[in-house]
């Protein structure tokens, strides 16, 4: 695809373990291969640990909370305010087309990622947050990736296309 | 067991109330607003070895910014409590769940009789609060062998008044709390709220059995997690076609229904993501996923994780 975008990193977000609250960070440190120091997923502890596709870090589109907040499109009975980290995805991102990125490489700061499957929604996710988000986060509930290449990322910092 | 939020709260004050009980107030670092702490429900304390213990909240309901547990130490107990005790000090951070409530007020009842047995007290103390605040009819027995051994006695006086009757026996037979008398006549629209040791249970128990169904209530913790679970084969029976299908004790529903030319959704397999859920109309399910609420479990399971005894009829 054409490099035609340009994105921005917002926010990043870990949790401990399985149904921990997702904790904001200001930096974060990403190891090739295994994800963000400290998460879940990188410790091996994530509700989803166990299967073999990959999850190093999971990215959000911020247009897609957005959209959510506006009740668009009216799936439920009123908007949902997903404030970021309650998503449960790593990394809230804005300006980045992700399901243009499976299977395709792009750089957040210093670090590359690689794009692996679309996440899927999970009834896990309503229960933790007694809020009826499987719907509406359908078909849009981010990206799963690789670590292709590892450093440090920060809020601010550029995505962009490889 | 649906899933909870496990939040890292601050452990604000501690204080003592009877003889072996400590009273600890949580505090979430960043959220004013807690999760809803509704009266009678409880929240799960991890311990360091990733165990879990059960709580019911003993504060008043109305106060959204914090929780409140009373944890007795019990020295014979399988540890929970006397790592409470020690670790769980002013200043310390608490693993808590968002709070479940299997224990709920009636909403419709017209008087609430709690009874409450030592540290049994405490959801129904949570209960107090909100009656008092609402302004509804209730009573509440309190059970214990001293006051020293009933643990928010001061503060049941203050919120309870004249509503309290203590039953302390140690000072003998006459002091003992009667249940068969007291439950004998139901006053018109009333439930019973009980929660203490076993004898008690059983106590009310029997002295309700002529009360209507649903009109008394018990908290009872039920066993968390999956710990020696074994796999039993059983049957599946496809409602529309009457045909069987064996699920060997090493295979799940799901996996048994695709070989057989079945095409069933599904994600992650572990029971947490709901793709696989499915309708029945007979047998006893074994529920082992994480997502399905009580009530939706009488008629729906996930074919991934969860089991049955015998046979299950399936509404694909």
């Amino acid at each position: 695809m054409s490099a035609s975008w340009r994105g921005e990193l917002l926010h990043i977000h870990i949790a401990p373990a399985a149904s921990y609250e997702m904790e904001e960070l200001a930096a974060a440190t990403v190891v090739a291969g295994r994800g963000i120091e400290g998460d879940r997923y990188f410790l091996g502890t994530g509700t989803y640990s166990k299967l073999p596709a990959v999850r190093d870090v999971t990215l959000i589109e911020i247009e897609v909370l957005d959209a959510l907040a506006r009740n668009d499109p009216p799936l439920q009975e009123g908007p949902i305010r997903l404030a970021p980290g309650d998503h449960r995805r790593n990394l809230t991102v804005r300006g980045v087309p992700l399901s243009h990125l499976v299977g395709v490489r792009f750089r957040v700061g210093e670090v590359i990622l690689k794009g692996g499957r679309l996440n899927f929604p999970c009834k896990y996710l309503e229960q933790l947050l007694g809020q009826p988000v499987y719907q509406p986060l359908y078909n849009r509930s981010g990206l799963n990736c690789s670590v292709e290449t590892g450093g440090t990322i920060r809020p601010g910092d550029r995505i962009t296309p490889l | 067991m649906t899933a909870r939020l496990i939040m890292k709260m601050n452990v604000v004050d501690v204080r003592t109330t009877g003889e072996d009980v400590r009273v600890l107030t949580l505090q979430h670092p960043r959220r004013p607003l807690l999760p809803d702490p509704s009266p009678g429900s409880h929240v799960d304390v991890r311990l360091p070895d990733g165990k879990v213990r059960q709580y019911s909240l003993c504060g008043d309901p109305g106060d959204p910014r914090t929780y409140r547990i009373a944890v007795k130490r019990e020295p014979e107990g399988r540890g929970g409590s006397r790592w409470i005790h020690a670790h769980l000090t002013e200043g310390a951070v608490a693993h808590v769940s968002a709070p479940r409530n299997n224990f709920p007020i009636a909403a419709d009842a017209a008087h609430h009789l709690l009874i409450a047995g030592g540290i049994g007290i405490t959801p129904l103390a949570a209960m107090a609060y909100r009656l008092r605040r609402e302004r509804k009819r209730f009573t509440l027995h309190y059970c214990a062998r001293n006051p020293a051994r009933a643990p928010l006695l001061l503060e049941m006086r203050t919120i309870c008044d004249d509503r309290l009757h203590t039953w302390f026996s140690d000072g003998g037979a006459a002091c003992r709390f009667d249940a068969a008398a007291a439950l004998a006549d139901r006053p018109e629209g009333a439930h019973v709220y009980c929660c203490g040791p076993g004898r008690l249970v059983e106590a009310v128990r029997s002295a309700t059995a002529h009360w209507p169904e649903g009109s008394v209530h018990f908290e009872h913790f039920a066993p968390l997690g999956q710990d020696g679970f074994e796999p039993a084969p059983f049957e599946i029976c496809i409602a529309s076609t009457g045909r069987t299908y064996e699920v060997p004790a090493g295979r799940t529903a799901l996996e048994v229904l695709r070989e057989n030319g079945f095409s069933l959704p599904s994600s992650c397999e572990l029971g947490v993501c709901g793709s696989c859920e499915c309708g029945y109309s007979a047998g006893t399910v074994i529920h082992r996923d994480v997502v399905l609420e009580p009530a939706a479990r009488r008629t729906r399971m996930l074919l991934c994780v969860s089991r049955a005894e015998g046979q299950v009829v399936l509404e694909l």
